[in-house]
C-alpha cells in the first residue's frame, strides 16, 4: 500500500496548494495524483501493483452496483408475482478463496446478488453453503458463483 | 417539489412499516421476528434520512449512523443467543 | 434544479424498494426466502435514501457521513443476514415444503459446532489455514 500513501500525500498537497479544503477538492487531488503516479512511476515495481489495482477496484465497484440493481429488480419480480414457480434449495459450492477477507467479501457479494444468499462456510473452509431462489440446475448455479469468486479473487490477489 | 416527494416517501415508508409489522406479529418463529426487527431498523434509518431532508438539519444523519451500528450489533447478538441455546421456537 | 430532481428520484426509488422489502417479507413462504427480499431490497432502499440526502445537501460533511452510512449498510446487512440465516437454519426453522434440494442437511454437528463439507469436496488437497495462499494462483 505504499502507492496509496503516496497518492494520499499528493492529494493533500493538491488541497493545500489550491486552498480548496473540500471533499471534491480532495477527490480531484486524488485523481490527479493517481494520474501522475500512473504516468511517471508505471515501471517501478514498488508502485506498479497499486497502479494496476485502482482500476480493478473501480471496475469491481461498478460490477457490484450493477449486480445489486439487477438483484433488486429480480426481488421485485419475485415479490410481485405468485410464489408457485420458485424452486428454492441449498447447494454447496467448493471454495478456492482461502483467507478470511476473501471469503467474507465473496459471501457478502453473494448475499447481495440475484437469487442467492450465503448461509455458512464449512469448518474446513472448503465449501460455502448457498441458498438459491431458483435452483433448476445445481451445476449452473455453482458455475455462476464460481464466476463471482473469480471476480473477488481478481480484486484481492 | 421536494416537500411533496418527501411526504410521498413518508407515506410509502409507513406502508412498508405496517407490512413489516404484520409479518413481525405473524412470526411464525423467533428468527423471522428478528429479521423483521432488522428490517425495521433499516426502515427507521430511511425515516431519519427523510426527516433530515425535511428539517434541513444534517445533524440527524449521525442518529442514522448510530442506529445502523446498534441494529447490526443487535442482529449478531440475537443470532448468538439463538445458537447458544435460547428458545428454539416461540410458538 | 437538477440536483433536486435527482434527489427526488432517488428518494422515491429508495422508498419503493423499502416497501418491496416489506412486501417480500410478508409474502415469501419461509425464513430464508424472506431474507432474500429484506437483505437486498432493504440494503439498496436505505442506501438510495442516504445517497439522496447527500445529493440534497451537497455539502462535504453530509456527503461523507451519508456515504459512510451507505457503505456501512452494504457491509453489515449481508453479514447480519448470514448470521441470522445460519442461526435460523441450525435451530431448525422449517423450510418451505417445495424446496428442491438441501445439501446442507445433516452436515452440522450440534455438539462440536463444526460444519462438514460434502463428501465429494473433501478429497481436494488440503487448504492452508488462511495464513498465505500457497497454491492459490491455480
Amino acid at each position: 500500500m505504499n502507492g496509496l500513501t503516496w497518492n494520499i500525500m499528493l492529494a493533500l498537497i493538491w488541497v493545500a496548494m489550491t486552498g480548496n479544503f473540500t471533499g471534491s477538492g480532495l477527490a480531484i487531488g486524488f485523481l490527479l495524483g493517481y494520474l501522475l503516479l500512473g504516468v511517471t512511476l508505471r515501471d517501478v515495481p514498488r508502485f506498479s501493483g497499486y497502479i494496476r489495482k485502482v482500476p480493478r477496484v473501480i471496475r469491481f465497484l461498478f460490477f457490484f452496483i450493477k449486480e445489486l440493481v439487477r438483484s433488486n429488480f429480480r426481488v421485485a419480480y419475485d415479490v410481485l408475482t405468485p410464489t408457485d414457480y420458485m424452486r428454492p434449495g441449498v447447494i454447496a459450492v467448493p471454495l478456492e478463496a482461502h483467507t478470511d477477507g476473501e471469503i467474507t467479501l465473496l459471501a457478502n457479494l453473494i448475499s447481495l446478488t440475484p437469487g442467492t444468499l450465503s448461509l455458512d462456510v464449512s469448518t474446513d473452509r472448503r465449501v460455502l453453503y448457498v441458498h438459491m431462489m431458483y435452483l433448476d440446475d445445481p451445476e449452473a448455479a455453482r458455475e455462476e458463483i464460481k464466476y463471482f469468486e473469480k471476480r473477488v479473487l481478481e480484486l484481492l490477489r | 417539489m421536494m416537500d411533496v416527494v418527501v411526504w410521498i416517501s413518508f407515506i410509502i415508508l409507513c406502508l412498508a412499516l405496517v407490512v413489516t409489522f404484520i409479518r413481525l406479529v405473524l412470526g411464525p418463529t423467533l428468527p423471522d421476528r428478528v429479521v423483521m426487527l432488522e428490517l425495521m431498523a433499516l426502515l427507521t434509518m430511511a425515516f431519519i434520512g427523510l426527516y433530515t431532508i425535511q428539517s434541513g438539519h444534517s445533524a440527524f444523519l449521525d442518529v442514522a449512523l448510530v442506529l445502523a451500528l446498534t441494529a447490526f450489533l443487535a442482529a449478531v447478538g440475537f443470532a448468538r443467543y439463538l445458537e447458544k441455546g435460547g428458545h428454539r421456537d416461540d410458538d | 434544479m437538477m440536483t433536486e430532481w435527482i434527489a427526488a428520484g432517488l428518494l422515491l426509488t429508495g422508498a419503493l424498494f423499502m416497501l418491496l422489502a416489506g412486501l417480500g417479507a410478508l409474502r415469501m413462504p419461509d425464513l430464508l426466502m424472506r431474507m432474500h427480499a429484506t437483505t437486498k431490497a432493504g440494503a439498496l432502499g436505505s442506501g438510495l435514501i442516504m445517497i439522496a440526502v447527500a445529493v440534497h445537501f451537497g455539502e462535504t460533511g453530509v456527503t461523507a457521513r451519508a456515504l459512510a452510512a451507505t457503505l456501512f449498510i452494504m457491509l453489515t446487512s449481508p453479514v447480519a443476514a448470514h448470521v441470522l440465516a445460519r442461526a435460523g437454519y441450525f435451530t431448525g426453522v422449517p423450510m418451505w415444503s417445495k424446496i428442491v434440494r438441501d445439501e446442507l442437511k445433516g452436515k452440522y454437528d450440534e455438539d462440536t459446532h463444526t460444519l462438514a463439507a460434502p463428501q465429494r469436496y473433501r478429497n481436494k488437497p488440503p487448504a492452508d489455514d488462511g495464513k498465505a495462499p500457497d497454491d492459490g494462483a491455480g
